[in-house]
């Protein structure tokens, strides 16, 4: 049986009925990670022994009648900057060094808690600071469907092990598009919930008032099945909602698209985005349309033009207050200095990458006296007048559909010397956090290159059961994503 | 406006930064170039926007209460430089009793 084809839903169902061991599970990802590491780099750090003792386990209760939870013995993967007691967490930066968190992020224990098995922490860009995961102090990932190119970032290292089979689920964490971005690029579902709905306790911070945590899948009800599990309402976490939250997996058996409103923007028409990528969007609006959708033409003209400066504003200055933790004196690297502020310069100096330093530099800049008006202030402004903006769109509509990314991935070092452009890639998915909202992306197929195309669905906050029956229905159209051989294209 | 190569020191510092020559001049270099999108910030009339309204957080006030934690080791065992229960620093007051 070709177990790393197959979907969360599906393993776990037959692990828990006995018709297959999680230990064969787990040893045939094991195996698969073997087969495709050499060429991905998706894992920063792996944990076989942990994981093949825990499948064990899980099948001893099985045997024993016991409750083993919803995802008993299926393999996920934890992107690096999420906290696991005991586990080398790195944030793929040197600063941290051999860090071992004496604790575990909720959204994990939630997981393992119901029986999930964590085969690795993946790679990513360092502090979740771009979008190719080139950033990273352990080497580039690749993307497992033309390794010559980019997964997309920063969660890469989750898309790609979830693109190549590794796992049928995978965590990430998404500030700007860090999941939605690299899901488009790899060919898989990533989801960004709303802001507050999965608690962040044990997810080391970048830009607090915008990350939050979310799954890849290879399948929509995968997707649901998951988000029923991390988003557990979390004291330890003051911005989780304790709003009760609905069950993601009932609405999707009956979804239709009968009557609903989706939202095309009209922006994007002009906006220059590849021929592929506009077919996909353009192709998801067709589908809906014979489906029974109403489709409306709305405006978001702050979106495409003040998005990527409001974002480049507020997330580095944010960033530049969260790391200021890494002084060299409790946890991670220390270098030897004679006074104190020499250890802060040289420890931080050595220890973050290149791309760190260049938002915590712009982070301190637009914070600084002086500038914090005309900088900080302005655009907390037009955050506000964003948000509204997409609250009067969500008047109008149901849900959204736009491109995810405005090209497929790109290749190696092609961006790498070029910070703006790599920004340009999140053009579309960094508004979407600055309003708090959810936003899924999709695969919809490939382009005549073989490279997987993406689409967005981004709805209302809370508005994650209509964005998943929507997604349910364009799934059955477009097929749901094939598992990457990581060839070139 | 550019940002003077003295002025990215500046920052480096405020940051607690070590960058060294080729750092200094690529940073100024980006700041040119994004500062070109933060700019157009200023197009917008912002005069009545309140930046700081938070609707729907959601956020419920708690008790601050204090509740043991016992992985105190797991935290001091990964100190860099340890001293009994105690981060080390190099020295921070002055030598002379300033």
């Amino acid at each position: 049986m070709d177990f790393h084809k197959m979907s969360a839903s599906d393993l776990s169902r037959k692990i828990a009925s006995g018709d297959i061991k999680a230990r064969d599970v787990v040893e045939s990802s094991l195996k698969r990670i073997n087969e495709m590491e050499g060429k991905l780099n998706a894992l920063i750090t792996r944990i076989d022994e942990m994981a093949l003792e825990k499948a064990d386990r899980i099948d001893g209760a099985i045997a024993s009648g016991g409750d083993v939870g919803c995802l008993a013995g299926v393999p996920v993967v934890i992107k690096d900057n999420m906290c696991m007691n005991g586990v080398r967490t790195t944030c793929a930066s040197r600063i941290l060094g051999d860090w071992k968190p004496p604790f575990t992020a909720t959204a994990v224990d939630e997981l393992e808690k119901e029986g999930a098995i964590v085969i690795g922490k993946s790679n990513m860009d360092e502090f979740a600071m771009g979008s190719s995961t080139e950033h990273s102090a352990f080497g580039p990932c690749s993307n497992p469907w033309d390794t010559e190119r980019v997964p997309g970032g920063s969660s890469g290292g989750s898309a790609s092990s979830v693109a190549a089979g590794y796992a049928p689920l995978a965590l990430g964490s998404d500030t700007g598009g860090s999941i939605r971005q690299p899901a488009s690029f790899c060919g898989t579902y990533g989801l960004k919930p709303t802001y507050g709905l999965v608690s962040r306790w044990g997810l080391v911070a970048f830009a607090s008032s915008l990350d939050q945590i979310g799954p890849f899948s290879r399948s929509i009800e995968d997707l649901a099945l998951i988000l029923n599990v991390i988003s557990a309402p979390d004291g330890k976490d003051s911005t989780c909602n304790p709003r009760k939250r609905p069950d993601y997996t009932s609405s999707l058996t009956t979804a239709s698209l009968r009557g609903r409103k989706i939202g095309m923007v009209r922006e994007f028409m002009d906006y220059d985005i590849n021929p592929g990528i506009r077919s996909a969007v353009e192709k998801s609006f067709e589908i809906a349309k014979s489906e029974g959708a109403e489709i409306v033409e709305i405006s978001l003209p702050l979106m495409v033009r003040y998005g990527l400066a409001t974002y480049y504003i507020l997330a580095p200055a944010e960033a530049s207050s969260n790391l200021a933790r890494y002084d060299g004196v409790r946890y991670g690297i220390s270098c030897k200095a004679g006074d104190v502020m020499d250890l802060y310069l040289h420890t931080r100096g050595k220890g973050f990458g290149q791309e760190v330093k260049r938002r915590i530099l712009t982070g301190t800049y637009v914070l600084s006296s002086g500038y914090y008006d005309a900088y900080y202030l302005t655009a907390q402004k037009v955050r506000r007048m964003m948000t509204a903006e997409f609250e009067d769109a969500f008047s109008k509509v149901d849900t959204i559909f736009m491109p995810t990314a405005p090209t497929p991935a790109f290749r190696k070092g092609e961006l790498l010397d070029d910070p703006i452009q790599m920004y340009m890639a999140d053009v579309f998915t960094l508004p979407v956090n600055l309003a708090g909202l959810p936003g899924l992306s999709m695969n919809t197929g490939y382009d005549d290159s073989g490279l997987p195309l993406g689409m967005q669905i981004v709805g209302p906050k809370w508005g994650e059961t209509d964005i998943l029956s929507i997604a349910s229905v364009l799934e059955k159209s477009f097929g749901r994503p094939r598992v990457a051989e990581g060839g070139c294209c | 406006m550019a940002i003077s190569e003295e002025e990215v020191r500046k920052v480096a510092l405020l940051a607690r930064l070590e960058i060294n020559e080729a750092e200094v001049q690529s940073m100024a270099h980006h700041f040119d170039s994004i500062m070109e999108h933060f700019n157009r910030l200023k197009e917008l009339d912002l005069e009545n926007v309140d930046p700081f309204v938070v609707e729907d957080s959601g956020a419920p006030l708690r008790e601050d209460e204090v509740a043991e934690w016992g992985h105190r080791e797991d935290v001091l065992s990964q100190a860099p430089d340890r001293h009994g229960d105690f981060f080390r620093v190099p020295r921070i007051v002055g030598e002379e009793g300033q």
